[in-house]
Protein backbone atom coordinates (compact mmCIF):
# COMPACT_ATOMS: atom_id res chain seq x y z
CA UNK A 1 0.00 0.00 0.00
CA UNK A 2 1.01 3.52 -0.71
CA UNK A 3 1.73 5.50 2.46
CA UNK A 4 1.74 9.03 2.38
CA UNK A 5 2.14 11.76 4.57
CA UNK A 6 -0.20 14.72 4.40
CA UNK A 7 -1.15 17.87 7.16
CA UNK A 8 -4.39 19.49 7.23
CA UNK A 9 -6.18 20.95 4.26
CA UNK A 10 -3.23 19.10 2.05
CA UNK A 11 -4.77 17.06 -0.68
CA UNK A 12 -3.76 13.94 -3.20
CA UNK A 13 -4.89 13.40 -6.23
CA UNK A 14 -5.79 10.16 -7.73
CA UNK A 15 -5.70 10.12 -11.89
CA UNK A 16 -6.78 13.10 -12.73
CA UNK A 17 -10.26 13.56 -11.19
CA UNK A 18 -10.47 12.08 -8.06
CA UNK A 19 -8.82 14.73 -4.86
CA UNK A 20 -8.67 13.49 -1.43
CA UNK A 21 -7.94 16.66 1.34
CA UNK A 22 -7.37 15.99 5.03
CA UNK A 23 -9.83 18.74 6.57
CA UNK A 24 -9.79 18.14 9.92
CA UNK A 25 -6.88 16.07 12.05
CA UNK A 26 -9.14 16.12 15.97
CA UNK A 27 -7.63 13.24 18.13
CA UNK A 28 -8.15 9.77 17.26
CA UNK A 29 -10.60 11.19 14.02
CA UNK A 30 -9.39 12.14 10.54
CA UNK A 31 -11.96 14.54 8.35
CA UNK A 32 -11.70 13.86 4.69
CA UNK A 33 -13.19 15.38 1.57
CA UNK A 34 -13.33 13.90 -1.42
CA UNK A 35 -13.61 15.47 -4.90
CA UNK A 36 -14.90 12.91 -7.66
CA UNK A 37 -16.57 12.63 -10.18
CA UNK A 38 -20.63 11.33 -9.80
CA UNK A 39 -20.05 8.00 -11.18
CA UNK A 40 -17.79 7.22 -8.44
CA UNK A 41 -18.81 5.49 -5.95
CA UNK A 42 -17.72 6.18 -1.94
CA UNK A 43 -18.51 4.44 1.04
CA UNK A 44 -17.09 3.83 4.28
CA UNK A 45 -15.28 0.97 4.27
CA UNK A 46 -16.85 -1.47 7.07
CA UNK A 47 -20.51 -0.30 5.70
CA UNK A 48 -19.54 -1.15 2.01
CA UNK A 49 -18.66 -4.61 3.14
CA UNK A 50 -22.07 -4.85 5.56
CA UNK A 51 -23.98 -3.93 2.95
CA UNK A 52 -22.35 -6.22 0.43
CA UNK A 53 -22.56 -9.40 2.80
CA UNK A 54 -26.32 -8.17 3.37
CA UNK A 55 -26.97 -8.74 -0.25
CA UNK A 56 -25.44 -12.09 -0.20
CA UNK A 57 -27.20 -13.58 2.57
CA UNK A 58 -30.74 -12.38 1.19
CA UNK A 59 -29.79 -13.88 -2.07
CA UNK A 60 -28.75 -16.79 -0.47
CA UNK A 61 -31.13 -17.82 2.19
CA UNK A 62 -32.87 -21.03 0.64
CA UNK A 63 -36.49 -19.89 1.78
CA UNK A 64 -39.30 -20.79 -1.51
CA UNK A 65 -41.55 -18.16 -2.67
CA UNK A 66 -44.67 -20.31 -1.65
CA UNK A 67 -43.28 -20.01 2.14
CA UNK A 68 -42.66 -16.49 2.07
CA UNK A 69 -45.73 -15.60 0.54
CA UNK A 70 -47.58 -17.40 3.14
CA UNK A 71 -44.97 -15.40 5.80
CA UNK A 72 -46.48 -12.01 4.69
CA UNK A 73 -50.27 -12.89 3.94
CA UNK B 1 -37.27 -13.08 -23.57
CA UNK B 2 -37.01 -16.52 -22.26
CA UNK B 3 -35.80 -15.75 -18.74
CA UNK B 4 -34.51 -18.87 -16.67
CA UNK B 5 -35.60 -17.50 -12.54
CA UNK B 6 -34.73 -19.21 -9.28
CA UNK B 7 -38.35 -19.42 -8.24
CA UNK B 8 -40.76 -19.37 -11.11
CA UNK B 9 -38.37 -21.85 -13.57
CA UNK B 10 -38.26 -20.34 -17.12
CA UNK B 11 -40.68 -17.36 -18.02
CA UNK B 12 -41.01 -15.54 -21.01
CA UNK B 13 -40.53 -12.18 -19.83
CA UNK B 14 -41.47 -8.85 -21.88
CA UNK B 15 -38.76 -6.61 -22.72
CA UNK B 16 -40.01 -3.77 -21.12
CA UNK B 17 -39.83 -5.09 -17.54
CA UNK B 18 -35.98 -5.41 -17.70
CA UNK B 19 -34.77 -3.05 -15.67
CA UNK B 20 -31.02 -2.14 -15.95
CA UNK B 21 -28.62 -1.24 -12.40
CA UNK B 22 -26.00 0.11 -14.47
CA UNK B 23 -23.62 -0.27 -11.02
CA UNK B 24 -25.11 -3.64 -10.59
CA UNK B 25 -25.81 -4.35 -7.05
CA UNK B 26 -22.89 -4.77 -4.36
CA UNK B 27 -21.89 -7.99 -3.85
CA UNK B 28 -23.02 -8.78 -7.23
CA UNK B 29 -21.57 -5.87 -9.59
CA UNK B 30 -20.75 -7.82 -12.34
CA UNK B 31 -24.88 -8.39 -13.23
CA UNK B 32 -26.73 -5.60 -14.15
CA UNK B 33 -30.03 -6.72 -15.55
CA UNK B 34 -32.81 -7.67 -13.14
CA UNK B 35 -36.58 -7.82 -13.71
CA UNK B 36 -39.21 -7.83 -10.48
CA UNK B 37 -41.06 -10.90 -10.43
CA UNK B 38 -43.92 -11.60 -8.06
CA UNK B 39 -46.83 -14.60 -7.82
CA UNK B 40 -50.16 -13.08 -8.52
CA UNK B 41 -51.43 -16.48 -9.21
CA UNK B 42 -54.83 -15.37 -6.94
CA UNK B 43 -55.10 -11.96 -8.95
CA UNK B 44 -53.21 -9.79 -6.34
CA UNK B 45 -49.89 -8.09 -5.49
CA UNK B 46 -48.30 -10.18 -2.74
CA UNK B 47 -46.09 -8.09 -0.55
CA UNK B 48 -43.75 -10.24 -1.32
CA UNK B 49 -41.60 -9.48 -4.64
CA UNK B 50 -37.97 -10.93 -6.00
CA UNK B 51 -35.09 -8.72 -7.53
CA UNK B 52 -34.46 -11.50 -10.32
CA UNK B 53 -31.12 -11.01 -11.72
CA UNK B 54 -31.25 -11.81 -15.49
CA UNK B 55 -27.68 -12.37 -16.43
CA UNK B 56 -27.61 -15.27 -13.05
CA UNK B 57 -30.60 -17.41 -12.86
CA UNK B 58 -29.80 -18.45 -9.38
CA UNK B 59 -29.64 -14.97 -8.15
CA UNK B 60 -32.95 -13.48 -6.69
CA UNK B 61 -33.31 -11.08 -4.14
CA UNK B 62 -36.56 -11.05 -1.89
CA UNK B 63 -37.40 -7.34 -1.72
CA UNK B 64 -40.82 -5.66 -0.23
CA UNK B 65 -41.79 -2.37 0.03
CA UNK B 66 -40.22 -0.20 3.33
CA UNK B 67 -43.49 0.94 4.05
CA UNK B 68 -44.75 -2.02 5.38
CA UNK B 69 -41.91 -2.56 8.05
CA UNK B 70 -41.81 1.05 8.64
CA UNK B 71 -44.67 3.34 7.72
CA UNK B 72 -42.46 6.49 7.94
CA UNK B 73 -39.44 5.18 6.20
CA UNK B 74 -38.49 8.37 4.71
CA UNK B 75 -34.33 8.56 4.09
CA UNK B 76 -32.73 11.41 2.92
CA UNK B 77 -30.99 10.29 -0.63
CA UNK B 78 -28.37 12.54 -2.00
CA UNK B 79 -29.77 13.33 -5.39
CA UNK B 80 -27.14 12.85 -7.39
CA UNK B 81 -27.20 9.22 -6.71
CA UNK B 82 -30.70 9.33 -8.25
CA UNK B 83 -29.43 11.26 -11.36
CA UNK B 84 -28.52 8.08 -13.52
CA UNK B 85 -32.19 6.77 -13.25
CA UNK B 86 -33.61 9.84 -15.18
CA UNK B 87 -36.43 12.02 -13.93
CA UNK B 88 -38.01 10.30 -10.41
CA UNK B 89 -41.91 11.43 -9.33
CA UNK B 90 -44.17 10.11 -7.21
CA UNK B 91 -45.35 7.49 -10.44
CA UNK B 92 -42.43 6.05 -11.49
CA UNK B 93 -40.06 6.05 -8.32
CA UNK B 94 -39.85 2.26 -6.74
CA UNK B 95 -38.28 1.69 -3.56
CA UNK B 96 -37.60 -2.19 -2.46
CA UNK B 97 -35.61 -3.42 0.48
CA UNK B 98 -34.44 -6.89 0.53
CA UNK B 99 -35.17 -8.88 3.68
CA UNK B 100 -33.17 -11.99 4.73
CA UNK B 101 -35.48 -15.16 5.78
CA UNK B 102 -33.02 -17.25 7.72
CA UNK B 103 -34.59 -20.77 8.82
CA UNK B 104 -36.14 -19.26 12.02
CA UNK B 105 -38.32 -17.18 11.16
CA UNK B 106 -38.48 -14.64 13.65
CA UNK B 107 -34.67 -13.72 13.20
CA UNK B 108 -35.69 -12.48 9.85
CA UNK B 109 -34.35 -8.89 9.04
CA UNK B 110 -34.82 -5.59 6.30
CA UNK B 111 -31.95 -3.80 5.06
CA UNK B 112 -32.94 -0.13 5.26
CA UNK B 113 -30.21 0.85 5.14
CA UNK B 114 -29.10 0.30 0.93
CA UNK B 115 -32.81 0.48 -0.21
CA UNK B 116 -33.32 -0.34 -4.31
CA UNK B 117 -34.98 2.71 -6.15
CA UNK B 118 -35.87 1.86 -9.65
CA UNK B 119 -37.36 4.42 -12.06
CA UNK B 120 -40.50 2.41 -13.34
CA UNK B 121 -40.65 4.61 -16.96
CA UNK B 122 -36.61 4.63 -17.60
CA UNK B 123 -36.26 1.31 -16.06
CA UNK B 124 -33.33 2.22 -14.34
CA UNK B 125 -32.24 1.14 -10.80
CA UNK B 126 -29.64 1.88 -8.29
CA UNK B 127 -29.01 0.57 -4.95
CA UNK B 128 -28.29 3.39 -2.28
CA UNK B 129 -26.46 3.27 0.62
CA UNK B 130 -28.38 6.45 3.11
CA UNK B 131 -25.79 8.33 5.88
CA UNK B 132 -28.47 8.06 8.46
CA UNK B 133 -27.25 5.59 10.39
CA UNK B 134 -30.93 5.29 11.88
CA UNK B 135 -31.92 3.22 9.38
CA UNK B 136 -30.96 -0.47 10.54
CA UNK B 137 -29.11 -2.92 8.14
CA UNK B 138 -30.53 -5.76 9.55
CA UNK B 139 -33.73 -4.42 10.93
CA UNK B 140 -35.80 -7.07 12.80
CA UNK B 141 -39.13 -7.30 11.45
CA UNK B 142 -40.92 -10.27 12.68
CA UNK B 143 -43.10 -8.89 15.60
CA UNK B 144 -44.03 -6.02 13.33
CA UNK B 145 -45.02 -8.68 10.43
CA UNK B 146 -47.26 -10.78 13.10
CA UNK B 147 -49.18 -7.63 14.19
CA UNK B 148 -49.87 -6.78 10.31
CA UNK B 149 -51.27 -10.19 9.93
CA UNK B 150 -53.15 -10.01 12.62
CA UNK B 151 -54.65 -6.99 11.64
CA UNK B 152 -55.29 -8.20 8.15
CA UNK B 153 -57.25 -11.45 10.04
CA UNK B 154 -59.31 -8.64 11.76
CA UNK B 155 -60.99 -7.03 8.79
Amino acid sequence: MLALSRKQNESIMIGNDIEITILEIKGDQVKIGINAPKSVSIYRKEIYLQIKESNKEAAEASVSDEVLKKLFK
Amino acid sequence: MLARTKHFGEINLDESKIITFDNGILGFEEYKKYTILYDNEDGSRPDISWLQSLDEPALAIPVISPLLVKEDYNPAIEDELLKPLGILNEDNIVVMVSITVPPMFENMTANLRAPFIINSDSRKGVQVIIENSEYEIKYRFYEKLKALKAAKGDK
